[in-house]
Order: C-alpha cells, then sequence, then structure tokens
C-alpha cells in the first residue's frame, strides 16, 4: 500500500462526498431496516468500492464535485494525499456491509448500531472535517500489531 | 419513523459535542514529566543542542503533513531546536512506550532528550511557540 504512488486530491472534494454519504445514511437510518432502509445501504455500499478501492478520486461523489462545484469555486488553497480518505472510505464500506448483511439476515439491531456509527462518522467528516478512523487508526495499529 | 428520526437529531448533537470537546483538547501544550532520556538511537535520529521537537505520524493522517511543515518553519528560527518526524505504524514499540494515542502527537524534548511537553493533535503556531518559549535558555553563548 504505501508502495504505491500518492495521489493528491481536493480536500473540499471529499468532504462534500462525506456530505452526501452522510445524507444518504441519515435518510436510511430514518427509514429502518426496512425495503427502503435496505435499498439505500446498498447503494451505499455500492458507492463506497471504488473509494475503498482506488482512492476518494474515483468516487461518484467526486465526480459531481469535479463537474457541478469545483468549476464554480476555483483550485483548492491545499490538497492532501488520498490515503487518509481513502482509508476513510474502506471503513465506511466495512459499517455499511455490516449494515446491510444485517438488515437483510433480519437483525435490525446490528443495522442500527452500523447504520448509526456511519451517520455520525460522515457527518463528522462532512461538516467538520474530522476523519474518525484515522483519529484511531494508530490506535486501532497499538492493539492488533504484537510487540515484536 | 418520528422516533427514529429525533434519535438521528440526538446522535448528531452528541456527535457535535464531541467534535467540540475533541477540537478543544487538539494541540493544547501539557507540560510532563516522563523520567529516562530518549537517546539518538530512540529516535533514529540527532537531537537538537537546545531541545527537540519529536512529531509522530502516520501516512493515514491528514493534519500530519502540515504540523510537520508548521513545525520545520518554527523550528528554524529557534537556534538549537530541530525537528523530526516518527512514522507512528513503523515504531509501534516508541508508540507504545510514549502512550500515543493519536496523530499527530509532539513531544518536546529538552538538550538532554527528557520529554518536558506534550502536544496531542495538530497544534497551532502560537500552542507551538508557547512551548518552545517555556524552555530554560540556551547556553548563554552565541557563535
Amino acid at each position: 500500500m504505501s508502495t504505491s504512488n500518492d495521489v493528491q486530491i481536493d480536500p473540499r472534494g471529499y468532504r462534500v462526498g462525506a456530505l452526501i454519504t452522510f445524507v444518504l445514511a441519515a435518510v436510511a437510518l430514518v427509514c429502518g431496516s426496512s425495503v427502503a432502509g435496505i435499498v439505500l445501504t446498498a447503494v451505499l455500499v455500492a458507492l463506497f468500492i471504488p473509494g475503498a478501492t482506488v482512492g476518494p478520486q474515483a468516487t461518484l461523489q467526486s465526480f459531481l464535485f469535479r463537474h457541478l462545484i469545483r468549476p464554480r469555486i476555483g483550485a483548492p488553497a491545499t490538497t492532501e494525499s488520498f490515503r487518509p480518505p481513502r482509508f476513510a472510505q474502506q471503513m465506511g464500506l466495512v459499517m455499511a456491509v455490516v449494515a446491510l448483511v444485517g438488515a437483510i439476515a433480519g437483525s435490525s439491531v446490528v443495522f442500527y448500531i452500523f447504520m448509526a456509527l456511519l451517520t455520525a462518522a460522515s457527518f463528522l467528516n462532512g461538516v467538520f472535517g474530522l476523519c474518525l478512523g484515522c483519529e484511531l487508526y494508530l490506535l486501532f495499529k497499538r492493539t492488533t500489531t504484537r510487540a515484536a | 419513523m418520528l422516533v427514529r428520526a429525533i434519535a438521528l437529531v440526538a446522535l448528531l448533537v452528541v456527535a457535535t459535542l464531541a467534535y467540540l470537546w475533541w477540537n478543544r483538547r487538539q494541540g493544547v501544550v501539557r507540560q510532563v514529566e516522563i523520567p529516562g532520556a530518549l537517546t539518538p538511537a530512540d529516535l533514529g535520529a540527532a537531537r537538537g543542542a537546545r531541545a527537540t521537537l519529536v512529531q509522530f505520524s502516520t501516512p493515514m493522517c491528514a493534519k500530519c503533513p502540515p504540523t510537520k511543515a508548521l513545525l520545520v518553519r518554527i523550528a528554524a528560527e529557534y537556534p538549537g531546536v530541530v525537528h523530526t518526524d516518527i512514522d507512528a505504524e513503523q515504531r509501534l514499540d516508541l508508540a507504545r512506550r510514549l502512550d500515543i494515542m493519536r496523530t499527530p502527537t509532539t513531544l518536546l524534548l529538552d538538550a538532554d532528550g527528557v520529554v518536558v511537553a506534550r502536544m496531542n493533535g495538530a497544534p497551532n503556531e502560537s500552542q507551538v511557540r508557547s512551548a518552545l518559549d517555556a524552555l530554560p535558555p540556551g547556553p548563554d553563548y552565541s557563535i
């Protein structure tokens, strides 16, 4: 992963993308583990796949940002590495998949827990620019990697 | 559906409060006393004659590159102060030993390599300067 070349992205782009994710997740949460909620969760899973594999620059949200918003607001003051937001997309994909599996399997508790996590994380990322997964990344590594 | 909408609003309120709490703590300079010095071998880099800013980063940290730029720029203004950046993912031993929980975390070492202050999260310029200004004065000679 660290051997692949870095790609610099417009940080405003993935925040817009996170806001789109947040709106979809919030609506899915209010719909509950019904047919509408399941369809919306499946849409979220599909939207996360390009961001989690290639990176946030490959998502439909970033396509919309580049063509609809970026031309109106001009070039960004700074750019950022694509790695932290790609990691965030991977976390989002995991949460959305677990929520979807939970809803289909009839466990609405699993659906609500993971959809609430996804809603809160995308809200923090979109509104405040805080990447929750990135904050917890080192802690995660510390607990999952055994001491040498 | 109304109950779920109310639960959603409550979730967002809690998330916002958690963010505000997190943001207030970000970069705050805490004077600490950690016994024992960090040697150049521990750091994998030379120490400054007066002080060393040791930044812990990871590749998944969006605020680490701008923090590094800030610390390098300020360190250059202070004679005898150097900055070093450590990939915490590669140095989990050091991250555990120094209890690094989040990135960026910046430790300030004195001339002997003893940790005297730490800043958890991305600091702003005045926080970095206040940490450096709290150091004992450097050797009273100049070149």
